[in-house]
């Protein structure tokens, strides 16, 4: 149905925040809160509402989508803005999932928070989050888009510093939301970068578009290259902090300090996502500078490495995956930077599903230990949680990328246009083959610690550990289906290429003309199917191996989980040199200070001085004796005459 | 050699500065006061001495102007004896150097 | 020309005297050199063809206010240090700034053109009493200004009066009973 309005969207989550605030609130000022009932059905209807709306969608848009425009935003001589909505293939794909697995993890949070004081409270920002997440994806201008990408980090900072009366948490959340911050400058300068070539008209998706191709109809590309170059990678640069890469990653461990379903909903399968999002809107525009593309396959791959070597080094459940998110991130930006947009954000899609689906499963194993997230305190809990450990290791299965999983096709597809598309393909394909390798090594031996072997925990413990509720149970399930069949849109080897349809209006443009300045080698795709599944088989020989056969010692309850030594170094190596700037800038703050200080002070001084010793001449002149002011005064009148006189004032 | 009207002038700028030099360099309050009177009566002498140069109906301001500052100095003269021994009173001295309250 | 000579005889007299209060030590002396100061110049005004101003000069200047002076400088001249110097080195200054305004002065009058004029008026007294007692609606206004002179002194001799009484109650009253009792 297309005589839907597309700001229906958008308009159920904003209702829900604004219901849900109101009545948190109402109700702040009592101690047991409002009904976690009630409160809980509210803030799952209004996704579902939300979800109901794309699907309704989604059924018959038309091939080149709808574009509404909602009302005028800013109208100043400089700067005329609309607030619009795009619904094309990306944003039906991006949408489909983003409120599907939001009202799924809303539904899981029941579960999760029950019994915490600010139950409402978090389901308002949960609600917030999804509104900002649809405006950054439903937009059609960069612009709106813009306060959309503000709308999640806000959302992230709320979200993560939740418990916020443990000092921790706070600045983690600080932290999250200062670094994401610093990429949003990037953002920001890329939109003026764009502005100096076409005005305010071409923050406009459309516009942008058809200004690019104008571009290249008419062969001046060489002309504006240099300034969209600076654009692409200024808006890259918004792109690492959005999406956790390298230099701007350091947030996404801290993060996990949040409750795990927000790690789940937004640190895994939206809101660090929409800078691959961004890259596949701006696809076109990148179509035109592919130095800069190379520029963040490099980036990627680099990500996708260094991540997935510290996410062996981790004994915290949440931080692996947290680790394993960047890594998959630097797949997704590999992806585009291989001139493979359609490629990354199927990534994104099936990597949603079996992301979520493992960080909801970690949430009901912390949640059935009493809090417990170090893995060497865990172990053989798939006899005594079962239905998690199966959640658990199917999306094991897809993210190492075994075969009929999801994984399984989409980290294939990229690696392969990694080899077919990229300057120095063989390289690239390799790294990103040893960094499959890694990852299954990794998920393994999260996989091992925790469901298989002997309990290592507390013996008390041990009595507690049950099954998770319903309602955290269903929406793990359904996400496990996710990961196993979300793959099929696109099984390349099989001939579905329904994904690949639904995108081509979007991102086909920019892929064609980037693949058609290249001769691309035939190579056969089953080549490529046996190189992924034998890493995957490796990684989980070696990893089972290493941490299956031999005895993992027990632990005291006493120790942190954070890694040490050369394992830590490796882990913080970017909060390393995120100090030396930091330290750089205070020390620059300091300088000035001082300066100025001493500047400022000496010129009040200064001033203070001057006044004080004219005052003590003038005061000289205050004497005791009349006679001789009275004398002075009348100098004064011989001195003012004579002076007229000699400059021929009087006679 | 007649009269001529600048020597009256003269003569009464002299008295002037005299009347003036009295009235400042002198530390007797007495003096201070017998100076201004001085310097008045300079001032007098000047406007006869100014008066007798104009035309007939002009020269009338020549005799009764200083009838009003011979009457205006002889109020000036008693109001001032009256703050001098107010002055005395308070201070037992006649010396107007002394009669400062300022420092330095 | 016997103007003249009767001029600087009194001239050099005035200034005479003016300069004997100036340089002199007691302040009576002072002011019977003043007294002599203000004769001659009546007698210049005599010779200037305004005999009421010098008459009037006379009666009140030499004769009034003098008297006044010397009355004061009688009664206080029981004081203690009456001994005062008379010059210091304000007196060098004070004599040199005056000497400078006089200097200025003195050269503007000398570079103006001044001449005596036959028709002025000799300022007989009914001349003066005809000028100033002039009620007319277009006559000069001195009359008004007479009256207001009037009110002027009647002010200055309430306010000396008041200024300088003992008052009643005061330390000096009750010392001054002590030493009646």
């Amino acid at each position: 149905m297309t005589n839907l309005p597309l700001w229906f969207v958008p308009l159920f989550p904003l209702l829900g925040t604004i219901l849900l605030a109101t009545i948190a609130i109402v109700s702040s000022g009592s101690k047991k809160g409002p009904s976690e009932g009630f409160v809980g059905a509210l803030s799952v209807l209004f996704p579902v509402l939300s979800f109901l709306s794309v699907v309704l969608l989604a059924f018959g848009m038309p091939e080149e989508g709808i574009r509404q425009t909602l009302c005028n935003w800013i109208d100043i001589p400089m700067l005329k803005v609309d607030i619009g909505f795009l619904f094309d293939g990306l944003s039906r794909v991006m949408l489909l999932f983003v409120t599907g697995i939001g009202s799924l993890i809303a539904l899981y949070s029941i579960g999760y928070m029950h019994g915490d004081r600010g139950f409402t409270r978090f389901f308002a920002y949960i609600n917030l989050f999804l509104f900002s997440m649809v405006v950054l994806v439903l937009s059609d201008s960069l612009l709106l888009t813009f306060l959309g990408w503000e709308g999640v980090g806000l959302c992230s900072y709320l979200l993560i510093g939740f418990w916020n009366h443990d000092l921790n948490n706070c600045k983690a959340a600080n932290k999250a939301f200062i670094v994401n911050r610093v990429g949003d400058i990037g953002f920001l300068l890329g939109m003026l970068c764009l502005a100096t070539l076409g005005g305010s008209a071409i923050l406009n998706y459309d516009a942008l578009n058809k200004f690019i191709e104008m571009l290249i109809a008419g062969g001046h590309v060489d002309l504006a290259a240099p300034i969209l170059m600076i654009a692409g990678l200024l808006f890259f640069v918004g792109c690492t902090g959005k999406s956790a890469q390298i230099p701007l990653l350091t947030w996404l461990p801290d993060a996990m300090a949040g409750p795990t379903p927000v790690s789940a909903l937004i640190h895994a399968a939206t809101m660090v996502t929409s800078g691959v999002y961004l890259l596949a809107r701006l696809s076109r525009m990148f179509s035109v500078i592919p130095e800069a593309l190379v520029i963040i396959l490099i980036v990627g791959m680099l990500t996708a490495f260094w991540a997935a070597v510290a996410g062996l080094f981790q004994n915290d459940i949440k931080k692996v995956l947290a680790y394993s998110t960047i890594s998959q991130l630097g797949y997704m930006f590999m992806a585009a930077g291989a001139f493979a947009f359609d490629a990354s954000i199927f990534h994104v899609f099936t990597h949603a599903f079996f992301k979520a689906a493992l960080f909801l499963g970690a949430g009901a194993v912390i949640h059935s230990l009493a809090g417990e997230q170090d893995m060497r305190r865990m172990g053989g809990l798939i006899k005594k949680t079962p239905i998690t450990a199966c959640v658990m290791i199917f999306s094991f299965l897809a993210i190492i990328g075994f075969p009929g999983f999801a994984g399984f096709w989409s980290k294939d597809l990229i690696l392969e246009r990694i080899y077919t598309n990229a300057p120095y393909g063989e390289f690239f394909y390799g790294a990103g083959l040893l960094t499959a390798v890694i990852t299954a090594v990794y998920m393994g031996r999260l996989i091992i610690m925790t469901f298989f072997g002997e309990y290592r925990g507390s013996k008390e413990s041990e009595e507690h550990i049950h099954e998770a509720p319903a309602s955290m149970l269903i929406p793990m399930v359904v996400l496990a289906f996710g990961a196993v069949f979300a793959g099929y849109l696109w099984a390349d080897s099989m001939g579905i290429k329904f994904f690949e349809h639904t995108l081509a209006p979007v991102v086909g443009d920019a892929q064609n003309y980037l693949v058609s300045k290249l001769d691309i080698a035939h190579v056969n795709p089953m080549t490529f199917a046996c190189f992924g599944t034998a890493a995957a088989v490796l990684g989980m020989i070696i990893a089972f191996a290493v941490y299956g056969r031999t005895r993992i010692p027990r632990i005291s309850a006493k120790i942190s989980s954070a890694p040490e030594g050369f394992k830590a170094d490796w882990t913080f190596f970017f909060d390393y040199i995120h100090e030396i700037f930091i330290v750089m800038t205070k020390v620059a703050a300091f300088v000035v200070d001082m300066f100025v200080d001493k500047v400022l002070q000496g010129i009040q001084w200064t001033i203070g001085a001057i006044v004080e010793i004219v005052g003590d001449g003038v005061s000289a002149f205050q004497v005791r004796k009349v006679r001789v002011q009275l004398t002075l005064s009348l100098i004064g009148v011989v001195a003012l005459v004579a002076v007229v006189l000699l400059t021929g004032g009087l006679f | 050699m007649e009269l001529q009207p600048i020597y009256i002038q003269i003569l009464a700028l002299v008295l002037f500065t005299i009347g003036l030099i009295t009235a400042l360099a002198r530390r007797n309050v007495f003096f201070v006061l017998m100076g201004v009177e001085l310097a008045l009566n300079a001032v007098n002498l000047s406007f006869v001495g100014f008066a007798k140069t104009l035309p007939a109906d002009l020269s009338v301001a020549g005799q009764i102007v200083p009838l009003f500052s011979i009457a205006v100095a002889a109020a000036e003269a008693c109001v001032g004896l009256a703050l001098v021994i107010l002055i005395f009173r308070n201070r037992e001295s006649v010396d107007s150097d002394n009669y400062s309250n300022m420092k330095g | 020309m016997l103007a003249l000579i009767y001029f600087i005889i009194l001239a050099v007299v005035a200034v005479g005297a003016a300069l004997c209060v100036f340089l002199s030590k007691h302040p009576l002396y002072g002011g019977l050199s003043l007294v002599l100061t203000m004769l001659s110049l009546a007698g210049i005004y005599g010779l200037l063809g305004s005999p009421f101003i010098g008459v009037v000069q006379i009666m009140v200047y030499a004769g009034a206010i003098m008297m006044l002076l010397v009355f004061v400088i009688s009664v206080l001249n029981a004081a203690k240090d009456n001994k005062t110097p008379m010059f210091d080195g304000v007196s060098i200054f004070v004599i040199l700034g005056v000497l400078a305004l006089a200097g200025l002065v003195g050269f503007a009058l000398v570079l103006s053109p001044m001449g005596f004029d036959v028709t002025t008026l000799r300022g007989s007294v009914e001349m003066t009493s005809s000028n100033l007692f002039n009620t007319a609606q277009n006559g000069p206004g001195y009359f008004v200004l007479f009256e207001v002179l009037g009110l002027l002194l009647l002010s200055s001799m309430g306010a000396a009066v008041l200024m300088a009484k003992k008052r009643l109650g005061t330390d000096e009253a009750c010392v001054e009973e002590k030493e009646e009792k």
